[in-house]
């Protein structure tokens, strides 16, 4: 995709050149720095296990993802929309698509950065003599980084699809509880439609697919799949709301 | 170089341009003018790749708009109204970005990046961040960045808005160099700015073209040229009857009183000063002002703006 490498390194300076991500890659590792202390003394000094835990295992980590690649992406489109910029984008020699995809890339690399802070607390519980078992947590971080890009490639169909960022990032987060919350609505209700609606629901089950593979230390190209295509849909749905975008007007 | 055919472009029920044709040839410099709201905007998006046409066909160097945007898009340069920019960037930042976008090498961004600074007098400021720039600077940055892929069509929407007089002369006189090498394309509800740089008019109204062509075959064909004449007021009755019967003369309107001295406006074929004259010194009024006023695009875009308004007179030429 021609100009993708030009939008990508450009998004992603604009994040850093923000104050926004700063502060919020500061909270994300106090943030994970405490619960894995936190999980570290309740597990009794089970390091493997407390690293996996910030890295999806538990519910802290997904609470992060519900909030973080809103307030990330909430501003790429719309607010770009508003002040010009995206016409500009988008009166240059490259594709819509190249423009979404640069964007995405961007934030994923800033979660990549952030999640890489497990690989901090690895290297200090080494150092104090636990042993890591690093295919583990590396298998983890991949798991996170393809969960995050999934969920920052809804940020940006939502800041494509609305006026303002606040409302594109109120969105995202309803789209996120959803998807959180209706596979565990799905396994607990037991209706006659239940079998047929719980198959559905299991294909898009974030939490489950996660949970399948990455925390087990298994590469599992299933679920990796299951993230990319994912993660695709909804960049192309993107793509397509940046093009209605101009159809609009 | 750019041939439009029948551009409509809807905007739900809202019709922003309505069947607009017209050409042009390499090199040529036109002006779009029009109140807010004719349509130069919408036009000037759907040419740059940015709107999609409602229906009709835009190409640009035989590309076309709709099928071989990324051709078209690589073509122009453009400068929208907003003047979009990173703000938490550097200017030449700014300008390796667009390099990239476009394909350039490194060494060949910074290179034109250099070139098109120096050109828009802003070479000193390439390491100041743009969010601290005045608008009269940004305004010279966005021109630097829709210059840097040295491009054969430049299109620039109201390029001299919100600046000041002086920085709007400076504007201007760039606008004017460019226009030497390659095709541009200004919109300008401002009159003195389409005078001094565009020999070609396009007058927008509506959503429709309401007149294209050169300043001198606008004037020629749509003004009308006619003799001011002041006489000192009460030297006789009836001085409107006996221009009237002037040989040439169509009609000569009273314009009122001015203190000691009454006005007219006399229109018709032919030299007409002459006989006026002569009439004066024949009957001996005293005459203060005898002159002949020519057309201006300034009353032509007027009159258009006005007659093809039913209503108001005063939201014509906002």
């Amino acid at each position: 995709m021609k100009g993708l490498g030009a939008i990508f390194r450009r998004e992603l300076a604009g994040l850093f050149l923000a104050p926004l991500a700063w502060i919020l890659l500061f909270l994300v590792l106090l943030y994970q720095a405490y619960f894995f202390l936190l999980v570290l003394a309740a597990k009794g000094g089970e390091v493997n296990g407390s690293l996996v835990f910030i890295l999806g295992g538990g519910l802290p980590f997904w609470l992060l993802l519900l909030v973080l690649p809103a307030l990330l992406t909430m501003r790429m489109i719309s607010e770009e929309s508003r002040s010009g910029l995206l016409e500009f984008l988008l009166t240059s020699p490259v594709s819509d698509a190249a423009v979404v995809v640069g964007k995405a890339l961007a934030v994923t690399t800033f979660f990549a950065l952030a999640w890489a802070s497990a690989f901090l607390f690895a290297l200090l519980v080494q150092a104090l003599g636990a042993s890591v078992d690093w295919g583990l947590v590396l298998t983890a971080w991949i798991g996170a980084t393809l969960a995050s890009a999934f969920y920052s490639a809804l940020g940006l169909v939502s800041s494509a699809l609305f006026s303002t960022p606040l409302l594109a990032a109120f969105m995202t987060i309803l789209a996120n509880i959803a998807l959180y919350a209706l596979p565990m609505l799905a396994r607990a209700w037991r209706g006659p439609t239940g079998e047929l609606l719980g198959r559905v629901l299991e294909r898009v089950d974030v939490l489950a697919h996660y949970q399948g593979s990455f925390v087990s230390g298994a590469l599992d190209t299933a679920h990796v799949a299951f993230f990319l295509a994912w993660t695709a849909a909804a960049l192309f749905l993107a793509t397509r709301a940046v093009e209605s975008r101009r159809w609009l007007g | 170089m750019i041939s439009v055919q029948h551009l409509t472009r809807r905007f739900g029920p809202h019709v922003a341009v309505d069947d607009v044709s017209f050409r042009l040839e390499r090199g040529e410099v036109v002006g779009f003018l029009g109140p807010n709201g004719a349509g130069k905007t919408t036009t000037m998006r759907v040419l740059t790749g940015f709107l999609p046409p409602s229906a009709g066909t835009v190409s640009v160097d035989g590309f076309d708009v709709l099928r071989e945007s990324l051709e078209v898009r690589a073509r122009i340069g453009y400068l929208p109204e907003s003047v979009p920019l990173y703000r938490e960037h550097r200017v030449q930042e700014m300008l390796w970005f667009q390099g990239r976008l476009r394909g350039l090498s490194r060494s060949e961004s910074r290179r034109r990046a250099g070139v098109v600074l120096e050109r828009v007098g802003m070479a000193e400021r390439a390491r100041s961040l743009i969010g601290r720039l005045s608008k009269g600077q940004r305004q010279r940055v966005g021109l630097a960045v829709a210059l840097l892929p040295e491009p054969d069509v430049l299109v620039l929407d109201e390029p001299t808005s919100g600046l000041d007089p002086l920085q709007r002369l400076e504007v201007r006189r760039l606008i004017r160099e460019l226009a030497r090498e390659r095709n541009v394309l200004l919109s300008s509800h401002i009159l003195p700015e389409i005078e001094a740089v565009c020999p070609r008019v396009i007058i927008l109204h509506r959503g429709r073209i309401a007149a294209d062509g050169t300043q001198a075959e606008l004037v020629g064909q749509l003004g009308e040229s006619f003799v001011r004449l002041e006489l000192a007021a009460g030297a006789s009755t009836g001085v409107g009857a006996e221009l009237c019967a002037l040989p040439g003369v169509r009609a000569a309107d009273a314009r009122g009183r001015a203190g000691d001295f009454e006005a007219f406006e006399i229109r018709g074929e032919g030299e007409l000063c002459e006989p006026i004259g002569r009439l004066c010194q024949a009957r001996g009024w005293i005459v203060r002002e005898l002159s002949l006023q020519r057309p201006t695009l300034e009353s032509i875009f007027a009159r258009i703006a006005l007659e093809l308004e039913p209503h108001g007179r005063s939201e014509g030429a906002a």
